[in-house]
C-alpha cells in the first residue's frame, strides 16, 4: 500500500496476496509507534549523558528565547493536530491551512534554535532587557557539547518533521487524502507530536534544571 | 542479454557506483566549502559527510528509495513481483526485490562472503601472530585487520540473522511476505553500503581501537576510524527497520489458529532478538555519533579536561553491545530447538519454557552490560549488581541446555550434517558458556580482562551460538530454498574438519589467556613460553577457513548438480516443509489452519497444521 | 457530523490550553522552587501522556477502528 491514497479512488488495486486496507493500516501505525518507543532509546542516551556529564550544573541560556521556542512548538503540534482532526472530517480547507501552519510554525522554532540559540550568524542584540542571541559554542567544554548534540538531534527531527509535512500538504492540496484513508497525514502527526514530546524533556533539561555554571 | 550485461546494469553495482558518486559529491562539497572559509586542510570533515552522501547515493543507484520518492510525488506504486522484464530469475538476486525469499537468500550469500573476507583478515594476522616478532605486518595494519576482523564478523553476524529470520519466519507463520516488503529490502540493502565504508576505512588509514572504539583513544586515532563508526552506524538503520517489520509480521500475521504458543519455536527466538535489535542500537548509535562529532566538530563528550567523561562512552557502548551478542545467539539457539525434535523423531521438550527463557535472556541480557566494565574504574556497588545480574543469565540458557538434552533422550536420532552442526553447536556453546563466569566475577575477571581468555570465550559462544547453526540452518533449509539436497559426504567432510578444528583454537586460546597473553596486541615475549600454541591456534584457525570453503563449494555445486530434493526430505512438521521446494512466490496458496501442537512428533495421528482450504470466504 | 468535528476542535483547544498552563507551570517551578527535577520531570510527564493520548491518539491502537 502506498502512503498516498487518491481522494477520489474508490476501486483498490487488489493483488490477491497483498492486504485489505484496514490490515495495512494497523500494520502501518503499529510500526510507527514501535519506532518511536525505539526512539526513546536515542534521545534517552543523550539526555542520561546530559544528567551524568552536567550533574545539577547547566549553561547560562536566555530563559525568553526558550520559553518561545517551546510555546512556538507546542502551538504548531496544536496545528498539526486540527490538520489532522480537519481531514478527517473532510475538511479540506482547514486541514491544508493547519498543515501550512504547523511547518511555519515548526520552520520559527527552528531558527528560533540554529539562528537565536546556536547563533550561527554571530550576531548580537539586546531588547527589552533580553539577549535575544546566545554565546553558548559547541566547543565550551561538555556544556557546549551536551547542548549542542540534544538540540542538534532535535533539530534534524524538526527539520525532517517540516519536510514531510510539505510534502503531504502538497499532495493534499493535489486532491489527496481523504476522511476514510489519510494514513500520510496521521503518520505525519504522529511523527511531529513526538518529535514535541522530546523537546518537552529537553526543554526543563537544557533551561530549568540545575544552577548556572 | 548477457550475463556481464545483466550485472553491470543489477541493483548492485548501480548502488555501489552511486555510492561513489555520492561520496565524491559530499566530500567534495564540504571541502570547497572548508577552502572558501580558509580553513586548514583536513580531510576528516569531507569524509564524514561524504560517507554519509555515499550511503544515500547508494541507495538511489540500487533503487531502493524509488517507490518511496514516488509517494512523495503522490504516485501509487505496486507491489512489483518476480524477475524484471527480460531477465533471468537469477537477476533478482543482485537488484532491489521484495519477495522475503530472495532478501533472505541476499542476506545469506552476502553474510557468507563476509565471513570470508573477515576470516582472511584473522588467517593474515594470526600467521603474523603465530611467530614472536613482527614477521610481515606493521603495527598499525596488524591493528586495522585485528579491528576490521571485529567488525566485519559481527556484520557478517547479523546478515547471517537477517537471513534466517527474513526468509524462515513469514513462512513459518503462513504469511505471504514480511509486513513492509520494501522496507524489508531496504534493510538488506543499506547493509551493503556501510560494509563498504567500513573496508574502505581500513583501506584509508585503518584504525587501532578494535571494534569498540573507546574514547580517548578513537578520538586521536586515524581517519579509518571514522569511517568505521559511521559504517557501524548506518549498519543500525538496517537492524531498526528489520526489527520493526519482523515484530508487526509476528503480531499480526499469523496463520488461523496459530496463537503464540502454536508457533514454530524459531519465531519465538526471532521475536526476542528482533525485541533487543529495535530498542538497544538507537543507544550505541549515540555514542557512534557522539566520537564521530567530537572529532569533527569539537562537541566534548569524553574529555575529562573540559568536564567529560570517557566512561561514559563505554556506558553508552556497552548498553547496546552486551544485548547485542543475544541477539546473535538467540537465532541460533532457536534453529537448534527447531531441528532437535525432528532428528530425534521427539516432541520438543519444554516447548514454552524455551520459548519463554529466549524472552528471558533478552531481558536479563539488558541488565549485564557493565560486565565489560570491571576495570574501568566503576563505582564498587555497581559491580557487584552487574555481577550477580550476569551469573542470572545462564539460568535461561541453562533452561535451555536441558529441554535440548531431554528432547534428544531415548530418541530415533539420525546424524544427517545439519543434526552434526546442531550437537557441534551444543558442545561448542557448552564451553563457551562455562568459561563465561570465570569473566563474570569479578576478582577472576581482573586476571583475565583484556586477555585471549575472553578471546576464547567469545569465539566459542559465537560458534556455538551463530556460526555452527547458521551452517546448521543452511544446509537443513538448503533443499527448501534451492529445491535440491547438499552433498551429504562433503557435509560431514566440513563438519569433522571444522569441529575438532574449533575446540583445538579454543582450548588454545583459553590456555595462553590464562598464562597472560594479552588481546589485541601484534607481538608478545618468546619467553613466556605460549608460541607452540599460537601455532596451533592458527593452524586451526586455517582448518576451519578451509572447511567453510568446503561448504562454500558443495552449496554452489549441488544447485546444479544433485537430485531433486521433493517436499519434505526430512520429515518434518513445520509449515514451510509442506509445500514446494522451493516454495511459490507467496508461499502459501491458500492459507493453512493451525489444529494441533507443532512438535508432537512420534504421537501417532497428531496433526499440527490443516492445507485444506477453509470453508469461510475471505 | 459537524459535532464531531467540532468536538475535535475543541479537543485541540483544550489539550493546547492544558499544556500552557502546565508550561507556565513548569516556568514557576524553575525560578519559585529552584528547578526542582523531580517536579519537572512530573510535568514533563503529564504533558506527554496528554500529547500521547489527545494529539496521538494512541488509543487507536488497540481500537479497531477504520481510520
Amino acid at each position: 500500500m502506498s502512503a498516498v491514497t487518491n481522494a477520489h479512488d474508490h476501486q483498490e488495486a487488489h493483488n490477491g496476496h497483498e492486504l485489505p486496507y484496514s490490515a495495512q493500516l494497523r500494520n502501518n501505525r503499529m510500526a510507527l509507534w514501535l519506532f518511536c518507543f525505539s526512539e526513546i532509546f536515542m534521545f534517552g542516551a543523550l539526555l542520561s549523558a546530559r544528567f551524568v556529564l552536567w550533574g545539577n550544573a547547566r549553561p547560562e541560556l536566555s530563559q525568553v528565547v526558550g520559553l518561545i521556542t517551546t510555546t512556538v512548538l507546542l502551538l504548531s503540534s496544536f496545528f498539526m493536530n486540527r490538520a489532522e482532526s480537519a481531514i478527517a472530517h473532510d475538511d479540506r480547507k482547514t486541514f491544508l491551512s493547519g498543515l501550512l501552519m504547523t511547518a511555519f510554525l515548526g520552520l520559527l522554532f527552528f531558527i528560533g534554535v540554529v539562528v537565536l540559540e546556536w547563533n550561527i550568524f554571530g550576531l548580537k542584540l539586546e531588547l527589552f532587557g533580553v539577549e535575544w542571541f546566545g554565546h553558548l559554542k559547541p566547543t565550551d567544554g561538555v556544556l557546549g557539547g551536551v547542548f549542542f548534540a540534544m538540540t542538534g538531534l532535535h533539530a534534524i527531527h524538526v527539520f525532517s518533521g517540516i519536510v514531510l509535512i510539505l510534502i503531504v500538504w502538497n499532495n493534499g492540496r493535489r486532491g489527496h487524502f481523504s476522511a476514510e484513508k489519510h494514513w500520510g497525514i496521521e503518520a505525519t502527526a504522529i511523527y511531529w507530536h513526538y518529535v514535541d514530546i522530546v523537546w518537552v524533556f529537553f526543554y526543563p533539561a537544557l533551561y530549568l534544571i540545575g544552577k548556572v555554571g | 542479454m548477457g550475463t556481464l550485461r545483466i550485472i553491470a546494469t543489477s541493483g548492485l553495482i548501480r548502488g555501489l557506483i552511486g555510492q561513489a558518486i555520492g561520496a565524491a559529491l559530499g566530500f567534495g562539497f564540504v571541502t570547497l566549502i572548508r577552502l572558501g572559509m580558509g580553513l586548514e586542510s583536513n580531510p576528516e570533515p569531507g569524509a564524514v559527510f561524504g560517507a554519509l552522501t555515499s550511503v544515500i547515493g547508494f541507495l538511489a543507484g540500487a533503487g531502493v528509495l524509488t517507490d518511496w520518492s514516488k509517494w512523495a510525488l503522490g504516485k501509487e506504486t505496486p507491489l512489483r513481483h518476480g524477475p524484471q522484464p527480460g531477465k533471468p530469475e537469477w537477476a533478482r538476486y543482485l537488484h532491489v526485490d521484495y519477495n522475503h525469499k530472495v532478501i533472505g537468500i541476499q542476506y545469506a550469500v552476502t553474510s557468507v562472503l563476509v565471513l570470508l573476507v573477515g576470516g582472511i583478515f584473522a588467517i593474515t594476522f594470526r600467521i603474523e601472530l603465530s611467530l614472536p616478532g613482527m614477521q610481515f605486518l606493521t603495527y598499525e595494519q596488524y591493528n586495522t585487520l585485528f579491528s576490521g576482523h571485529g567488525i566485519v564478523m559481527i556484520a557478517s553476524i547479523l546478515l547471517g540473522v537477517g537471513a534466517m529470520v527474513n526468509y524462515l519466519v513469514p513462512l513459518m507463520i503462513g504469511a505471504s511476505d514480511m509486513a513492509f516488503p520494501r522496507l524489508n529490502a531496504f534493510s538488506y540493502w543499506v547493509s551493503v553500503p556501510a560494509a563498504v565504508l567500513i573496508l574502505t576505512g581500513m583501506a584509508i588509514g585503518g584504525w587501532d581501537t578494535g571494534w569498540v572504539a573507546y574514547p580517548p583513544l578513537s578520538l586521536i586515532a586515524p581517519l579509518g576510524v571514522q569511517l568505521f563508526v559511521l559504517g557501524f552506524f548506518v549498519n543500525g538503520f538496517s537492524s531498526i527497520a528489520g526489527s520493526i517489520n519482523l515484530l508487526i509480521t509476528v503480531a499480526t500475521m499469523r496463520a488461523k489458529g496459530m496463537s503464540l504458543f502454536k508457533m514454530p519455536i524459531f519465531v519465538w527466538a526471532a521475536v526476542a532478538a528482533a525485541l533487543i535489535q529495535a530498542t538497544a542500537t538507537q543507544t550505541v548509535g549515540m555514542a557512534l555519533l557522539m566520537v564521530v562529532t567530537q572529532r569533527v566538530i569539537g562537541l566534548n563528550f569524553f574529555d575529562p579536561a573540559t568536564g567529560g567523561d570517557p566512561v561514559l562512552y563505554q556506558h553508552l557502548f556497552w548498553f547496546y553491545s552486551h544485548p547485542v551478542v543475544y541477539v546473535f545467539v538467540l537465532p541460533g539457539l532457536g534453529v537448534i530447538s527447531e531441528l532437535l525434535p525432528v532428528f530425534s523423531r521427539k516432541p520438543l521438550f519444554g516447548y514454552r519454557w524455551i520459548a519463554l527463557s529466549s524472552l528471558g535472556i533478552a531481558l536479563v541480557g539488558f541488565l549485564v552490560w557493565a560486565h565489560h566494565m570491571f576495570v574501568a574504574g566503576v563505582d564498587n556497588t555497581l559491580r557487584v549488581f552487574f555481577m550477580y545480574a550476569t551469573m542470572f543469565v545462564a539460568v535461561p540458557t541453562g533452561v535451555k541446555f536441558f529441554s535440548w538434552v531431554a528432547t534428544m533422550w531415548e530418541g530415533k536420532l539420525s546424524f544427517e550434517t545439519p543434526m552434526l552442526f546442531v550437537l557441534g553447536a551444543i558442545s561448542v556453546f557448552l564451553i563457551g558458556g562455562v568459561t563465561g563466569p570465570i569473566l563474570g566475577n569479578i576478582p577472576t575477571d581482573m586476571h583475565l580482562h583484556d586477555s585471549y581468555w575472553v578471546v576464547g570465550h567469545f569465539h566459542a559462544t559465537m560458534f556455538g551460538g551463530f556460526v555452527f547453526p547458521f551452517f546448521a540452518a543452511l544446509y537443513y533449509w538448503y533443499p527448501k530454498f534451492s529445491g535440491r539436497m547438499y552433498k551429504e559426504s562433503l557435509g560431514k567432510l566440513h563438519f569433522w574438519l571444522m569441529t575438532p578444528g574449533f575446540w583445538l583454537m579454543s582450548l588454545g586460546q583459553m590456555q595462553i589467556g590464562l598464562l597472560g597473553m594479552r588481546r589485541r596486541v601484534a607481538d608478545y615475549d618468546p619467553s613466556l613460553g605460549y608460541d607452540t600454541t599460537h601455532v596451533v591456534i592458527t593452524v586451526a584457525g586455517l582448518i576451519i577457513g578451509w572447511s567453510v570453503l568446503i561448504m562454500a563449494y558443495n552449496l554452489i555445486s549441488s544447485a546444479r548438480s544433485q537430485p531433486l530434493a521433493g517436499n519434505n526430505p526430512w520429515n518434518s512438521r513445520s509449515p514451510e516443509w509442506q509445500i514446494s521446494s522451493p516454495p511459490p512466490e507467496f508461499n502459501y496458496d491458500v492459507p493453512f489452519e493451525v489444529v494441533g501442537e507443532p512438535y508432537d512428533y512420534g504421537l501417532a495421528g497428531s496433526v499440527y497444521i490443516r492445507m485444506d482450504p477453509s470453508s469461510s470466504g475471505e | 457530523m459537524s459535532d464531531k468535528k467540532a468536538a475535535a476542535y475543541r479537543l485541540g483547544i483544550v489539550t493546547l490550553v492544558v499544556l500552557a498552563v502546565l508550561t507556565a507551570l513548569e516556568y514557576w517551578v524553575s525560578v519559585g522552587l529552584n528547578g526542582s527535577p523531580v517536579f519537572l520531570l512530573i510535568i514533563a510527564l503529564i504533558k506527554a501522556g496528554v500529547i500521547v493520548q489527545n494529539f496521538m491518539h494512541i488509543a487507536r491502537l488497540w481500537r479497531e477502528e477504520s481510520h
